[in-house]
């Protein structure tokens, strides 16, 4: 775990709970994108947060959010799972425990932490030791077929983002059946599709959020 | 909603079993029904038995059970009933099968316990999807599947 603290720890001060949502899915579906367009809607909604980011032995998707702009660089910290990413949120979640914890302490007052994945495959999925509610991301242009391979990740998952809708006609996705292919292996528990870089449909992912941890 | 920010105690406690056995007679116990799979959840909204709209939000040290109490009051009380667990047993005949199945349950992260001759998997979905997985390694011709049984012993 790395990375800068914002203030000294102040023990005497109750220690704030915050909700803890988890965000995986492949490599390149969007997540730390999905991330960049929720943290200014949540902010604008009065939602304390920060984000603890998981690569594989970098620090990139940390980084990238520090110099964002979005979000003060301090609330950002970063896990190097150093093996596949899954083990970090699932097998052995500890690191990412104690970053959480981390910024609990340091934070009195926060309200929600955000756990991104490394890049992984669609068996990845989130232990609730960890996290309270996870989210899994998919993109049209990974083939929309892959609802119907029924990976854990997308049957699992508290809600199901399908998305770069923008990309659909570009790569010969049909994103109406692939959404009711999704709403299908998941006996239709929730499904959102979203452009995360144009900010479409991150309401919506925003008010699922609010709803299933923040009791708004 | 009503927000539960703690565990009160258990069913079984001397302090309310009691208590709550003549609440039960009064119809006012509610019962907050979760899966085996969801008690690991410390953050969430449901609903009770009886209606009630609930917040759970438990210190991350503090783990649902079976029988935990959320909520007692002099004419009501809220207590956790867990589904019981349904298990698919998978009995194998030869070594070579068990080493095979044994390796593609591991890669497939599925919760299991087991027994001499077999592999008993706790079903978190549909049993049919487990047996597709069984059947596209090309396991399902070679193992014996026993039909899960809720509440059974696992194995």
């Amino acid at each position: 775990m790395n990375g800068p603290m914002a203030m000294p720890l102040d023990e005497t001060f109750p220690r704030s709970i915050a909700a803890r949502v988890g965000i995986g899915g492949p490599v390149g579906s969007g997540k730390t994108a999905l991330i960049e367009a929720l943290i200014p809607v949540l902010q604008a909604r009065g939602v304390d947060l920060a984000v603890v980011t998981n690569d594989l032995v970098t620090r990139e998707d940390a980084e990238r959010l520090r110099r964002s702009g979005l979000i003060d660089p301090l609330r950002v910290l970063a896990v190097e799972a150093g093996a596949c990413p899954h083990t970090v949120i699932r097998e052995d979640p500890t690191l990412n425990m104690a970053a959480g914890d981390d910024l609990e302490l340091r934070f009195p007052g926060l309200e929600l932490i955000l756990f991104e994945s490394g890049g992984d495959n669609l068996a990845s999925t989130f232990s609730l030791d960890l996290v309270d509610w996870w989210i899994f991301v998919i993109d049209v242009a990974g083939g929309d077929d892959i609802p119907r391979k029924k990976g854990p990740g997308v049957l699992r998952c508290d809600l199901l983002v399908i998305n770069k809708q923008d990309l659909a006609p570009h790569v010969g996705v049909n994103l109406v059946q692939m959404e009711a292919d999704a709403l299908k292996v998941r006996s239709n528990r929730p499904v959102v599709i979203t452009d995360s870089r144009r900010s479409a449909g991150i309401d919506a992912v925003a008010d699922r959020i609010v709803r299933a941890v923040l009791f708004r | 909603m009503l927000q539960i920010d703690r565990i009160v105690g258990s069913r079984l406690d001397e302090g309310y079993s009691e208590r709550l056995h003549d609440l039960e007679h009064h119809g006012a116990v509610e019962w907050l029904m979760l899966a085996a799979a969801e008690l690991a959840r410390r953050r969430f909204r449901a609903v009770t038995s009886g209606g009630t709209e609930i917040a759970v939000a438990l210190p991350r040290d503090e783990t649902l059970f079976d029988g935990a109490v959320l909520l007692f009051e002099q004419h009501r009380a809220i207590v956790v009933r867990v589904d019981a667990e349904r298990w698919l047993r998978l009995g194998v005949r030869d070594m070579a099968v068990a080493l095979e199945l044994g390796y593609h349950v591991g890669n497939l992260h599925w919760r299991v316990r087991f027994e001499a001759t077999a592999i008993c998997v706790a079903l978190e979905g549909p049993a049919e999807a487990y047996l597709a997985r069984l059947a596209a390694l090309g396991l399902d011709d070679r193992i014996e599947v026993a039909a899960p049984e809720a509440g059974s012993a696992p194995c």
